[in-house]
């Protein structure tokens, strides 16, 4: 936006009423349609510009106004690009499920201007996912962008709502038995052309995709917590999964401003699998009396830079999700190796698990045990 | 007017704290001068960062328990990276009233645990517009290089030659931050990219360090260096407001007013100091100055004109890139190197008698600028 004196011709980026040269009224102006006049690439980060490299566009209009627009998409010099306010996605995404994840990519989704339809179980829980999101998205926009974006947002118990979806993202509870039973419902409601994708941690496309009419189409879109700051999304391919939509995913990522890795279908595809023998071990370090739990947490954030020690983390992710990460490994690979320590076993076992239920490693005041 | 003395401290990552280093900038600036600190009849002090960097604001009143029972007027003055040549500006002004004052410039950029200088520096800039797009400085210089070499069809070699003269110059100024750091064309070119197309090696240090000078309505010793002008003017900061992306209109006014104050043409100056916070920022400085036409300081650089015995002699101490950028003191550090050049006491970086000499100090992405002539 401008605010120009036609009289003396002058603007400013600023808004103002009047002209302080002759008093007159001002005129705004508000293009959309600029042209690339300049760029540069930025590689040191700074206070809300974090993530770097970024691309500032230096922007002309018709009349000459100039204009600096922050991207994360390189544009030619002379190319003309719209910059309408509300750019609404071309695509429209379903989630699954809304729990922890599912809230959050439902609220991610909407910031960027995807329309979502978020699906759940009942009309309370629909209720209280709604308030979520609005809670999370508050806390990064001005109150007027939170009311546009909650536009993009549907909340459902009705399948039937994901028909008009192009990509699914199911993020139930990572239960293979309740997974597959979500595709099979998805397969029946969902458009011939709708990606069906999960968020799921560690377990097998192939055996979501076989319950499906279209495994070509099935893919994982592995996500992490939290997930505005989280910058990863596993992007994994089963044995089935087309080309096509491999790319159609990669492209979403990166319209998310997210960075895709490519991982064939295998048990805890690379993040988990490299993560959770490393939070496991931790545990067997603690039972065998090796160090103590606050020496572990220091070796592994100040002896190998992780910003989290493994029980902290494993707390964080919550401690049944560890527990069925590990038993997944264990079954799938029948190597003893990945063997959940009897610690977590016993942990779950009697109801601690994190974060979440207010009580693992350590206790987290305010919430119930 | 006259400047009768001048005192700085080594420029560079130091362990000397804001308070320590104003201290020592005015202690040699009082050995340097015939006068006595009971002389000095007012205080103008430059910093830009003391709140954000250091917690330290009210500044004046530091400087006023380093000298204690003094009780004199003691005003800070803040433009950003203008803030020592603009301090000095309003010294000036002042000296009908007050025969005798004293300019302090200083600043403490390393160490800090406030908050990042990245964020700090782009406060210098129009903070709820352009840098909510993430225009950080650098950015902002990067963009007037790219605007720049599609204008003239120059390459980054011009850029990299620029940044190899700072520092070879630097090599002979003991008081450079960079005066041990020895640096090849190579270093410069393949250096890390910070906003293209400026790398590293185009980009001034965050150095700390102090300068002080005192002026005098009065001529004390044959060592005072003649006042010819101080000018200063004043641009919108943001370059979306501008009409020419390679040149400072703020420099051309202000360059144009001191030539006018001090009787003379860009041709009488024998010295100059230039305002390179990153390379680029020379090549424009060359061309508002009227050294050469819009587009041909790079022939002019290419020539060897700006080295030390060149027909222009341009940032002997090492300019901003090599002898360092202490923000507030940047302006004044400028200042004491020409005095020290015209007093002919620059010992190996000596340029051949000059009788006159320029500095030219930018705020911002040439916000505010400073000129000021001297003369022996």
């Amino acid at each position: 936006m401008k605010y120009c004196c036609i009289h003396c011709k002058k603007c400013w980026n600023h808004p103002v009423d009047k002209c302080i040269f002759c008093g007159k009224e001002i005129t705004q102006i508000q293009e959309t349609r600029y042209k690339v006049i300049g760029y540069t690439e930025v590689f040191i980060p700074s206070t809300g510009n974090e993530k770097v490299p970024y691309f500032v566009n230096f922007l002309e209009d018709q009349g000459g106004h100039k204009i600096f627009q922050k991207s994360f998409q390189k544009y030619d010099i002379g190319k003309i690009i719209d910059l309408k306010e509300d750019t609404v996605q071309n695509q429209q995404i379903g989630i699954v499920g809304s729990g922890l994840m599912g809230v959050q990519l439902a609220a991610y989704m909407i910031q960027y201007g995807f329309p979502t339809v978020l699906k759940t179980r009942s009309e309370d829980s629909n209720r209280i996912a709604c308030s979520k999101i609005q809670k999370i998205i508050s806390k990064r926009m001005s109150e007027e962008e939170v009311k546009k974006s909650l536009q993009h947002l549907t909340a459902s118990t009705d399948y039937t709502d994901l028909a008009g979806c192009d990509v699914i993202i199911e993020a139930i509870a990572e239960d293979i038995t309740l997974k597959k039973e979500v595709f099979k419902d998805l397969t029946k409601v969902c458009k011939p052309s709708a990606i069906l994708s999960t968020n799921s941690s560690s377990l097998s496309i192939d055996d979501l995709a076989g319950m499906t009419d279209r495994p070509d189409k099935c893919i994982g879109m592995h996500f992490f917590n939290p997930v505005h700051r989280m910058d990863l999304v596993e992007v994994v391919i089963g044995s089935a999964t087309a080309e096509q939509t491999k790319s159609a995913i990669i492209d979403l990522v990166v319209k998310l401003n997210k960075k895709p890795i490519v991982v064939k279908d295998s048990p805890g595809y690379v993040v988990n699998r490299l993560l959770l023998p490393q939070i496991n071990e931790a545990m067997y370090v603690l039972e065998e009396g090796i160090a103590t739990k606050e020496d572990i947490e220091s070796a592994v954030k100040l002896g190998l830079n992780h910003p989290m020690g493994p029980f902290e983390l494993a707390d964080f992710i919550g401690l049944d999700i560890c527990l069925s990460i590990l038993n997944v490994l264990s079954t799938k690979f029948d190597n003893p190796k990945y063997q959940p320590s009897q610690i977590l076993k016993t942990m779950v076992a009697e109801g601690k698990l994190g974060f979440k239920s207010g009580q693992g490693f350590y206790s987290y005041g305010g919430k119930k045990s | 007017m006259n400047i009768t003395g001048v005192g700085r401290t080594k420029f560079g990552i130091l362990s000397k704290s804001l308070v320590e280093l104003t201290y020592e900038a005015m202690f040699n600036a009082i050995e340097d001068s015939p006068l006595d600190i009971n002389d000095i009849d007012a205080i103008y002090v430059s910093n830009f960062l003391g709140g954000p960097l250091n917690g330290q604001l009210h500044f004046n009143s530091i400087i006023a328990s380093l000298l204690p029972s003094i009780n004199i007027p003691i005003i800070r003055i803040e433009t950003a990276c203008a803030s020592s040549s603009v301090a000095f500006n309003q010294a000036l002004n002042s000296l009908k009233k007050m025969p005798n004052i004293m300019i302090i410039g200083v600043e403490k950029m390393t160490g800090t645990k406030l908050m990042s200088p990245t964020d700090a520096i782009a406060m210098a800039g129009d903070h709820e517009i352009d840098f909510e797009q993430g225009l950080i400085f650098p950015a902002a210089y990067a963009l007037i290089a790219q605007q720049y070499m599609q204008k003239y069809g120059v390459t980054h070699d011009i850029l990299e030659l620029v940044s190899y003269i700072n520092h070879i110059n630097a090599n002979r100024n003991p008081l450079a931050h960079f005066y041990h750091k020895e640096v090849t064309r190579e270093m410069i070119k393949n250096s890390q990219m910070v906003a293209s197309p400026l790398n590293l090696f185009d980009c001034s240090p965050l150095s700390d360090g102090a300068v002080a000078i005192i002026i005098s309505d009065k001529k004390h010793a044959d060592r005072d260096i003649r006042i010819l002008s101080s000018r200063i003017a004043t641009d919108t900061i943001s370059l979306t407001q501008r009409a020419d992306m390679t040149s400072f209109l703020a420099t051309k006014i202000a360059g144009a007013k001191a030539y006018k104050d001090a009787g003379i043409t860009q041709k009488k100056i024998d010295v100059v100091e230039v305002h390179d916070c990153f390379t680029i920022s020379e090549l424009l400085a060359l061309e508002d100055l009227g050294f050469c036409a819009p587009g041909e300081s790079s022939t002019m650089i290419e020539n060897g004109d700006i080295l030390l015995d060149g027909a222009l002699p341009v940032n002997p101490d090492g300019g901003l890139k090599a002898n360092g950028h202490p923000i507030g003191a940047t302006g004044l550090a400028q200042i004491f190197e020409i005095v020290t050049q015209l007093r002919l006491e620059a010992g190996s970086r000596q340029v051949a008698d000059p009788e006159i000499g320029l500095t030219q100090n930018i705020g911002g992405i040439g916000g505010t600028c400073g000129i000021t002539v001297l003369g022996r």
